[in-house]
């Protein structure tokens, strides 16, 4: 089955890792066609018959990772000055 | 003149927060687990969760307060939020800096048991071949002592050690020794089945302090199931040996470890039952390893994570119970989790480091002199895969050993900081790498994550433990007691 996403709403990143996610159950191909993301989606063998629940599950996983990003991305100036915190006085700071 | 700033000086700042780093896991379709940068955690609804985000969090609520004061969000002027995190993260990562502080010594492979999971290949009790000989000791005692860790642990592994204790003896006699000068807090264990136990052995360990970690699988007719040997009598030889140990080296100075065969699966009251009644005041519910005989026989293929963890479930279940009940009992795998989850300290567990506690916590030396990064290392060795051997006795300096690229290339590519989904996860604080378990699966020091027992199996853990902390005040008291105990 094919899942179009927009590019303005997902990302390729939160795509791709959202896929990684549900290596064991689907194989997602992921393609950029104009503004969308075209996900080609396959059950893995033995995960069938649960194909409707698996994809609305990688639906929500989705939205997840784009929220993981998003904060990720404001979080990185101070996440970097903790790690600084951190490693200060050790000789291993650059 | 107060002591403190006036209330309003403490009261939110109108809302006015930014995000510190954290990560978040769904735990059911409304609500998620949130974990900061260094592990401590809260819940919280989704709909709490995007209003944190989209910065619409009311000031004046409870859950405001519990963001802010567990940093997840900090206010113009919290200075301290960032500063804490680094000192927590300095000190979650402060063993690294110690190095190296086990040291195994594998000093035969001889065993007088023949378990079918066992994860090293044993042999039989007379091929003194498979000893390590005093010269290989003497080596590996000058790469122990090279280390820089003010504490060092010597853990005598086999096979049987004591099929081969006049060597367990001379390496003990000769660490004294060299310590005298060394001057490091010095700790020796002896893994052993109890079973060739005699009061002259008991006798050295009494006076040179040696521990005893020995192997409980359960009541009698599962633990000599698990574990065969001539005259099917391991059950009664590690009661009789155990009273004995006791009475020679104190209650304490005896620890038990089960394994999980596809026998116990049904039994785990009884198994913790015979924990509680020969008085063991806890219990490590230890799945199979994927090494040696437990694939060899099909023994590890015989039950999945799904299958342990509803084991692993009852389990704890039925230690709660217990410690409800007044009885103070530890589950072990779940102290180690807890202490990760609760408190700033790393119990220093090699499956549960990231870095790995490969060659960093542990390292092996085998009975023929080569040199492997951890326990698990060895075993595939003893499958005729040495990927992780790092060096050997007779040719390898510290140096060599240490920054052997066998030993440093699987630390840094299993990263989990860096790695495909742990980077995201919201329970990779307090999980680990272990490369050699996913490449012993699946090929690679990584792996697959979505793929992975152990990634399941942690996983599964974290979320049974978070579960009943969340749902019963009362476990919470008892889960903080694991995590803190003295």
């Amino acid at each position: 089955m094919k899942l179009n996403l927009n590019k303005e709403i997902y990302s390729i990143e939160a795509t791709q890792k959202a896929a990684y996610r549900f290596i064991d159950r689907l194989t997602i191909l992921i393609e950029p066609v104009g503004d969308e993301l075209v996900c080609t989606i396959d059950p893995v063998e033995g995960h069938e018959e649960r194909l409707d629940d698996h994809v609305a599950n990688f639906k929500r996983e989705l939205l997840d990772q784009q929220l993981r990003k998003q904060i990720k991305e404001e979080t990185e100036a101070v996440r970097n000055l903790i790690l600084a915190y951190t490693f200060s006085r050790t000789g291993l700071q650059g | 003149m107060t002591k403190f700033k006036p209330l309003v000086e403490y009261q939110a700042n109108k809302g006015l927060y930014e995000l510190l780093p954290f990560k978040f896991e769904p735990l059911s379709e409304d609500d998620v687990v949130i974990t900061n940068f260094v592990g401590e955690f809260a819940f919280i609804s989704r709909d709490e969760l995007r209003a944190t985000v989209n910065k619409n969090l009311d000031p004046s609520s409870k859950t405001y307060s519990l963001m802010r004061s567990r940093h997840f969000i900090r206010e113009l002027g919290d200075e301290a939020s960032v500063e804490l995190l680094g000192l927590k993260t300095r000190t979650k990562y402060s063993k690294l800096r110690n190095f190296t502080n086990l040291h195994i010594f594998v000093v035969t492979l001889r065993c007088d048991h023949s378990c079918q999971y066992c994860q090293v290949s044993r042999q039989s009790e007379n091929r003194a071949a498979f000893d390590m000989t005093i010269d290989m000791a003497e080596k590996a005692l000058a790469i122990v002592f090279r280390s820089p860790n003010p504490a060092i642990k010597i853990e005598f592994q086999g096979g049987e050690p004591l099929l081969n204790f006049d060597l367990v003896k001379h390496i003990v006699l000769r660490a004294k020794e060299i310590n005298e000068t060394q001057q490091r807090d010095l700790q020796f264990v002896i893994t052993t089945t109890l079973s060739l136990v005699t009061d002259d052995i008991l006798a050295f360990c009494k006076s040179h302090k040696i521990y005893l970690s020995s192997s409980l699988d359960g009541p009698e007719d599962l633990h000599n199931h698990n574990r065969p040997r001539p005259g099917r009598d391991s059950h009664a030889r590690f009661v009789e040996g155990l009273e004995r140990a006791r009475s020679a080296l104190g209650y304490d100075a005896i620890s038990a470890l089960m394994t999980t065969s596809p026998a116990s699966l049904t039994r785990v009251r009884d198994i913790v039952d015979e924990y509680l009644k020969l008085g063991f005041d806890g219990i490590f519910l230890r799945h199979l390893s994927p090494y040696g005989f437990a694939i060899k026989t099909k023994s590890y293929g015989a039950y999945n994570v799904e299958r342990w963890l509803k084991f692993y479930e009852e389990g704890l279940d039925y230690i709660i119970e217990i410690n409800k009940q007044g009885v103070r009992f530890t589950e072990h795998f779940a102290a180690l989790m807890l202490t990760k989850m609760l408190t700033s300290n790393d119990p220093g567990f090699v499956d549960l480091m990231n870095p790995s506690g490969a060659g960093i916590g542990a390292v092996v030396f085998n009975y023929d002199g080569d040199i492997y990064a951890s326990d698990e290392s060895r075993m595939l060795r003893e499958m005729g895969d040495t990927t992780f051997k790092i060096g050997n006795l007779n040719t390898s300096s510290y140096e060599d050993v240490f920054t052997n690229e066998a030993l440093l290339g699987p630390l840094e590519d299993s990263f989990t900081l860096s790695a495909p989904m742990c980077s995201d996860c919201a329970f990779e604080p307090w999980c680990g790498a272990d490369p050699v378990f996913h490449y012993a699966m699946h090929g690679d020091v990584l792996g697959r994550k979505p793929e992975s027992e152990f990634c399941k199996r942690i996983m599964g853990v974290v979320k049974l433990l978070l579960e009943r902390m969340r749902s019963d005040p009362q476990v919470k008291t008892i889960f903080m007691g694991w995590a803190n105990r003295c």
